[in-house]
């Protein structure tokens, strides 16, 4: 066990845990925020992909040891045009039927909005193909993404 | 055609604590006007939780900005019956809101006739000169008075069993594209799904199951040491529970408990210490009898079945065999082979329990409340009374959480460390250890009549029965042995115009742990049915729809649907350049006859790079009265993408007794850049609602082998469909 100090949705959060505790466990078993799932443990499903800083990353095959200094975003802590924008994209266009992988598709959406204004269909299947949506709520995501890029003006 | 149980509105004897007043089972009103409905259909994806609030709350008249949803359990309205059985409260078979229609309609009524009434006796006018609107009962002189106000007089009210309902024209939220009521927690984070319980004093669990489906614990070779890792409080052994053949009267699945040891899983402060321990266990199991399980050996026995001189006639119309016979040089034959899938839902398996003083509360993704409160007593030994059941969301089910083996498991866990646990599978133990989707082999023969048409057809499907395994009392029986219709969905019952016809099945039993799957057996059945029909208009020379439709000619509703679909793909006119095209049809019977929706797809192929990509599906649909379009049409999006994912990707293979696959590496599902654009065409319908959630996945597969006849003259005969088979 050790002491980590984690930058989190605009604070500052201590937990005590084994160092390659998987930043996903940390986030949901020491620190409540269940807003971010766990899909596979391999990174192969997207589901509980988080901001480290600016990148989406996949938090359940990051060690918290490899954390560092970086601010983590979670969905519990998206803020910003391009957050707001695809979250209201997403209940607009009723996005999620059993929601399980949409805070990791969410996270992933807002990334691709902030390197890219306005994405084509292409940008959007190589940013979003590695969030697996086991309803396949695909078309919705794709219509959300676009809609939330028209609203940034993009 | 099993008759719907008439349930009367009720409400319980004793009012619920707290400020709200029960109006009846399923509508509770707070002094201050707030509506709560009851959900007795576990959100998995589908829109329940949206869909049948929105068919109570038009009869109530309810303000649907003031509706809160809650999910209930343990009262007689919320159950229905499935097939033969007895009520119980589950979701499945696309039952849910073409069951629940008219109940939740009548209860919704006989509220708002309590409400009615409650106003006139406050007012002294009598009940016909008013009437209710978004909240308020308004009377003669235009004075109104709030629900909220209403509802303590209402509550105490006798309710009309056989309520005034609206017609059709009246409906003011019934056929309207309302938003989803779970969209906003479903994309902030706030849902709470299984995995996101937390209850006090809570550890964490992870498990490690016999590789081998028959396979027995028979050593934990160092159990001392992970008892010494960090945060381990136990290792526990697990019984072995299996999904078998129900007890007569007994709610399905059964869920038989066996004196071996198939798991042991260990405890710990949190889920990832829990996780690393279960990874370290040094385990001994002895394979048992079904250890040398394997994909050869099942594909050899289908194979088998296929060639087998003798079968069990399920439907024999006209001298099939004879003709078959006389004409034998004639006959067009093809043969199609599919492996057992797994649902995979992305969120694994898991329960949260807690043992007590022989009493038990469970949390966690239930998709049959009672099937499980039966199997944790059983496997306990506690009353079922003595169990409650919460229903969280869903993560994501496809009929896999109606087994509910990993809540006992959770249970078990807690028992045996005297604190609630939360034991969740990791996507290797979810997936190796599922309850997969039979397997199936089809062998289909026809002869053509002078026009190009089938004189006479033999349909054979084999493979492992579902109903064998799981629910021997709904097999058909005839002389030469049992067959069971869910390995011909969609054959046996087919519309098309055939004088001679013989559909036959053989069971090939495996230990293999099989569950009902989204679509059941249709999926396999008219690929098979499907593609065989393709292939008979292939060899006419005749245009696969102007075939069907000559087949379908005497079935009125089956054409509406197969023309709009031609109509808005434009089916008549040439296809751009290096298109490709396929169209199936497809009417989906519901379990005992309850619904027929009918359905009709085509689907474009379109270059891309050296390979043929699918580029648009259409998808004409007539469900009866569509509810919401809006989530209905999520359905026909996400049924087609789930469907995708079956046809391009998912095969279980099996080696020494268990199941080879172990994450998303070895069994993909499909991703974004793999959906193809959705046209949905959803027809109008005076039948009262169909059911809908699994009956768009049948037609997509058949419908692109179709278009890849069509490019190359290549013959399909698997799922997954083989890469090579869109190689331009």
């Amino acid at each position: 066990m050790a002491r980590f100090t984690l930058r989190l949705n605009g604070t500052t959060r201590s937990v005590d845990v084994d160092g390659d505790t998987p930043l996903l466990w940390v986030l949901r078993d020491d620190l409540g925020l269940t807003g971010t799932k766990f899909g596979c443990g391999a990174a192969l499903c997207g589901a509980c992909t988080v901001f480290l800083g600016d990148v989406a990353t996949r938090s359940c095959s990051l060690p918290v040891t490899a954390v560092g200094n970086s601010e983590i975003t979670t969905i519990e802590g998206v803020t910003g045009p391009e957050a707001a924008a695809v979250q209201h994209a997403w209940i607009a266009r009723d996005v999620p039927q059993c929601g399980y992988c949409q805070s990791g598709q969410i996270i992933s959406a807002i990334a691709l909005l902030k390197t890219i204004r306005k994405p084509s269909d292409r940008d959007i299947d190589l940013a979003m193909s590695g969030n697996l949506c086991r309803c396949a709520t695909y078309v919705r995501i794709r219509a959300a993404i676009h809609d939330a890029a028209r609203a940034l003006g993009g | 055609m099993l008759v719907p149980l008439a349930i009367a509105p009720l409400r319980s004897q004793t009012a619920e604590a707290g400020a709200d007043h029960e109006i009846t089972d399923w509508i509770l009103i707070s002094a201050s006007g707030d509506v709560t409905l009851g959900l007795s259909q576990p959100e998995v994806g589908q829109g329940s939780y949206t869909v049948l609030p929105q068919i109570l709350a038009d009869e109530l008249d309810a303000d649907w900005q003031r509706v809160k949803v809650r999910f209930v359990t343990g009262r007689e309205a919320y159950k229905i019956a499935f097939k033969n059985e007895p009520p119980v409260q589950k979701e499945g078979a696309s039952m849910s809101t073409t069951v629940l229609y008219s109940r939740l309609r009548t209860a919704g009524a006989a509220a708002r006739g309590v409400l009615v009434r409650a106003a006139a006796d406050h007012w002294k006018v009598t009940a016909n000169q008013c009437r209710a609107e978004k909240g308020f009962v308004i009377g003669p002189n235009g004075q109104r008075r709030s629900y909220g106000a209403l509802a303590a007089d209402a509550a105490k009210l006798p309710l009309d069993p056989a309520p005034h309902l609206k017609d059709r024209t009246q409906f003011t939220l019934v056929g309207k594209p309302l938003p989803r009521l779970d969209s906003k927690a479903k994309s902030t984070g706030t849902a709470i799904f299984g995995i996101d319980v937390v209850v006090p004093n809570m550890l964490h669990a992870a498990i490690c199951s016999a590789p081998a489906f028959t396979g027995s614990l028979t050593a934990i070779r160092n159990e001392a040491e992970i008892l010494g890792m960090a945060g381990v409080r136990a290792v526990v052994r697990l019984p072995a529970v299996h999904v078998a053949n129900e007890e007569p009267g007994s709610q399905h699945p059964g869920l038989a408990q066996e004196a071996r040891h198939n798991a042991v899983c260990v405890v710990a402060d949190r889920f990832w210490q829990a996780k690393c321990a279960a990874d370290a266990l040094d385990l001994a199991f002895d394979p048992g009898a079904g250890g040398n399980l394997s994909t050869a050996g099942i594909d050899g026995l289908l194979h088998q079945a296929l060639d087998a001189e003798k079968a069990v006639t399920a439907v024999e119309t006209g001298r099939p065999r004879e003709i078959l016979e006389e004409r034998a040089q004639a006959v067009i034959e093809r043969r199609f082979v599919l492996p057992h899938i797994a649902h995979a839902p992305l969120e694994p398996v898991n329960a949260t329990a807690s043992y007590k003083d022989g009493a038990v509360e469970v949390w966690g993704p239930i998709q049959a409340v009672a099937a499980c409160q039966d199997a944790i007593a059983a496997s306990v030994g506690v009353k079922a009374e003595a169990i409650k059941i919460n229903v969280t969301f869903l993560g994501g089910s496809f009929g896999r959480k109606i087994v509910p083996d990993y809540v006992v498991q959770a249970v078990h866990a807690s028992k045996a460390v005297g604190r609630p646990v939360k034991l969740l599978r990791t996507r290797e133990q979810d997936l190796r250890h599922g309850i997969f989707r039979v397997n199936a082999g089809g062998r289909f023969r026809a002869v053509l009549d002078g026009k190009g048409y089938p004189l006479a057809v033999q349909a054979r499907v084999v493979g492992q029965s579902l109903f064998g395994a799981t629910r021997k009392s709904w097999l058909d029986q005839t002389p030469e042995g049992a067959w069971d219709e869910s390995m011909v969905d969609g054959i046996y019952n087919q519309d098309y115009r055939l004088p001679n016809f013989l559909v036959e099945t053989i069971d090939t039993p495996l230990p293999v742990p099989v569950y009902f799957m989204r679509s059941v057996g249709s999926t396999a059945a008219v690929f098979f049915w499907e593609s065989f029909i393709s292939e008979l208009a292939h060899r006419a020379g005749i245009d696969q729809y102007a075939y069907r439709r000559t087949l379908l000619a005497d079935k009125p509703l089956a054409l509406r649907v197969l023309d709009a679909v031609a109509e808005a793909a434009r089916w008549s006119a040439p296809p751009l350049p290096g298109t490709v095209r396929g169209i199936a049809y497809n009417c989906y019977v519901g379990r005992g006859g309850r619904f027929k929706t009918y359905v009709a797809q085509v689907v474009e192929l379109v270059p891309a790079g050296d390979r043929l990509a699918l580029k648009r599906v259409f998808c004409a649909v007539d469900p009866g009265l569509v509810v919401n379009p809006n989530t209905l049409a999520a359905q026909i999006e996400g049924g087609i993408g789930f469907a995708l994912t079956t046809a391009l990707h998912s095969r279980i293979t099996f080696a020494d007794g268990g199941a080879e696959q172990t994450n998303f590496l070895d069994y993909p599902l499909l991703s974004i850049d793999e959906m193809p654009e959705i046209v949905p065409i959803i027809l109008p319908s005076d039948r009262p609602p169909q059911g809908f959630g699994e009956v768009v996945l049948a037609p997509v597969a058949p419908a692109i082998a179709q278009a890849l006849l069509q490019a190359s003259g290549r013959r399909i005969d698997t799922m997954p469909l083989p890469a090579e088979a869109f190689r331009r």
